[in-house]
């Protein structure tokens, strides 16, 4: 029985206009919320699973025409969506994953009823899910850091900024971004999937 | 090392800071920004673009490294004399044909680095790989813009996809250079979704992370060398010149013990060979080494003198045998 592969793409949804802000920014007079907060807001509360799967299923739709919805359609899955983070895990079967991932990047605006701009970033692509969450938690961790240092630098009383300071000081190496060598896995034979089917 | 070598620049641009930091965070470490002539050219050629472009608190803390581009759009009368004066203007000069005439003599005789086409139009003439082949021997890039597509309507984009297709097919993969020309943030997509864009357009993996990365730096490296290198060939990166802190260190270390001062000279990476036959052979650390001549000649004196201090010694030594024998 040849099993059936896939590939799960580990999604970042940013949001580059200035005009939306689906959280209530607090901030002091005169200090203007850092750009990696901006981009890396939360996404709205209309933006659920279902509505999402229906997004890409349309960018694919729109960029490959019904051939491509038909090849994509039986294996496109939403396996995890967080909108705190706008972080989600897309499956696809491993033969269309490009299709997928192309329609994403040309995907600009999340339509009604959230109606925002928008900017699909895949960050990974893994041939087994636990990769992609491992990746996952990996980003969400650094982007609260990433978060700390800019308020850091911004205008903190001084005894506050030497705590943050102490706290980023412990691990800063292990958190490379820039992922130069490829952000996609090559297939090892003894990687397990739970969606393994056969 | 990922890059982005159009972002197109304007005196009044509000969101440019915000386009740079989402750059940032994408993952880009060098971009370009774009100043694009049409028309005559002006009659003084200094860079539109200030440098810095932006003031320090704009820019984003990171790493980001911001070059000055100006593409230039060529037309039937075009002034080849002053090209030369404009790239030294900027860090990248590139060109922008409009019809096939244009397009062959920026990829023949005419000395730029880029070649960008508009390919969100429908262009009237075919790539043909003599003409392609000819621009990438001579280390020109061509250039693909994708953020039209993005951003634009349907027959944009589908005009895009057919021109980006028909330069992939034509110069077999080789010295293409994607970039975004994203006029805002919106524009702009992380450079593994690029590559992956251009891998459904037909590009291989490998060529497309080079298009993002290798190819746009080797534009940067070459630019700079066809500016400040001697006659665009040899560069002198580094010359062996010592920082001023560390020569004020060296001295100090010399005046204090001769052991470390040496192990700095052998540390710079510069032919040690005067140094250290300056400590060994003379006290003066400053004089010239000595030549084999000047060295024969200086022992030949020194054998001379001793001869002689040994023939007086031998006379006067006989003169005392002499007054003994006389006493």
């Amino acid at each position: 029985m040849v099993r059936l592969k896939h590939r799960y793409l580990l999604v970042n949804i940013l949001y580059p206009d200035p005009k939306i802000s689906n959280v209530r920014v607090i901030s002091k007079d005169g200090e203007k919320t850092p750009y990696g907060l901006q981009f890396r807001q939360p996404s709205s509360d209309q933006l659920n699973i279902q509505f999402l799967l229906r997004t890409v299923r349309n960018g694919v739709a729109e960029l490959f025409g019904d051939y491509g919805s038909g090849k994509v359609a039986a294996s496109l899955q939403i396996k995890y969506f967080s909108p705190a983070t706008s972080t989600a895990i897309i499956r696809v079967s491993r033969d269309h994953y490009r299709l997928v991932w192309a329609a994403l990047s040309f995907c600009t605006f999340l339509p009604k009823p959230v109606s925002q701009p928008c900017v699909f970033q895949v960050v990974r692509v893994s041939g087994t899910i636990r990769k992609a969450e491992e990746e996952a938690i990996r980003r969400a961790r650094l982007s609260i850091r990433r978060a700390q240092r800019a308020a850091k630098d911004s205008s903190i009383p001084a005894a506050e900024a030497s705590a943050i300071a102490g706290a980023l000081d412990e691990d800063d190496e292990d958190l490379d971004v820039s992922m130069v060598n490829g952000i996609e896995d090559r297939d090892q034979p003894g990687d397990v999937d739970e969606d393994d089917e056969g | 090392m990922f890059y982005d070598l159009n972002i197109p620049w304007t005196p009044t641009d509000p969101h440019l800071p915000r386009t740079l930091a989402f750059l940032d965070d994408l993952g880009y470490s060098v971009v370009a920004l774009n100043h694009t002539i049409s028309g005559k050219l002006p009659a003084i050629l200094t860079s539109a673009i200030p440098d810095p472009p932006l003031p320090p608190k704009d820019l984003p803390r990171n790493r980001l490294e911001i070059k000055r581009r100006v593409t230039l759009v060529l037309t039937e009368t075009y002034q080849n004399a002053r090209l030369a004066e404009l790239a030294r203007a900027y860090d990248v000069l590139a060109v922008r044909p409009i019809d096939e005439r244009s397009f062959q003599l920026a990829c023949g005789s005419l000395d730029c680095d880029v070649i960008s086409l508009d390919l969100t139009q429908r262009l009237p003439f075919f790539f043909k790989f003599k003409t392609l082949s000819e621009a990438v021997r001579s280390g020109k890039k061509l250039e693909i813009c994708y953020s039209q597509a993005l951003l634009g309507d349907s027959t944009a984009r589908r005009n895009l996809i057919s021109n980006a297709t028909q330069l992939i097919r034509a110069s077999r993969g080789r010295g293409l250079l994607i970039s975004s020309e994203a006029k805002t943030a919106l524009g702009c997509r992380g450079p593994w979704d690029v590559v992956n864009l251009a891998a459904v357009w037909g590009l291989g993996q490998e060529r497309g992370v080079e298009a993002v990365s290798r190819e746009a730096r080797s534009v940067v490296v070459m630019a700079r060398m066809k500016r400040e290198g001697y006659r665009g060939v040899v560069d002198v990166v580094f010359g062996g010149e010592k920082p001023a802190g560390l020569v004020g260190e060296e001295k100090k270390n010399g005046e204090g013990k001769k052991g470390p001062g040496k192990v700095d000279v052998a540390g710079n990476g510069q032919k040690r060979k005067a140094d250290v036959l300056g400590e060994e052979g003379a006290a003066d650390g400053a004089e010239k080494p000595v030549s084999k001549r000047e060295a024969k000649r200086r022992a030949r004196v020194a054998r001379d003198a001793a001869q002689n201090d040994s023939s007086i010694e031998a006379a006067k030594a006989g003169a005392d045998t002499e007054a003994l024998e006389k006493g």
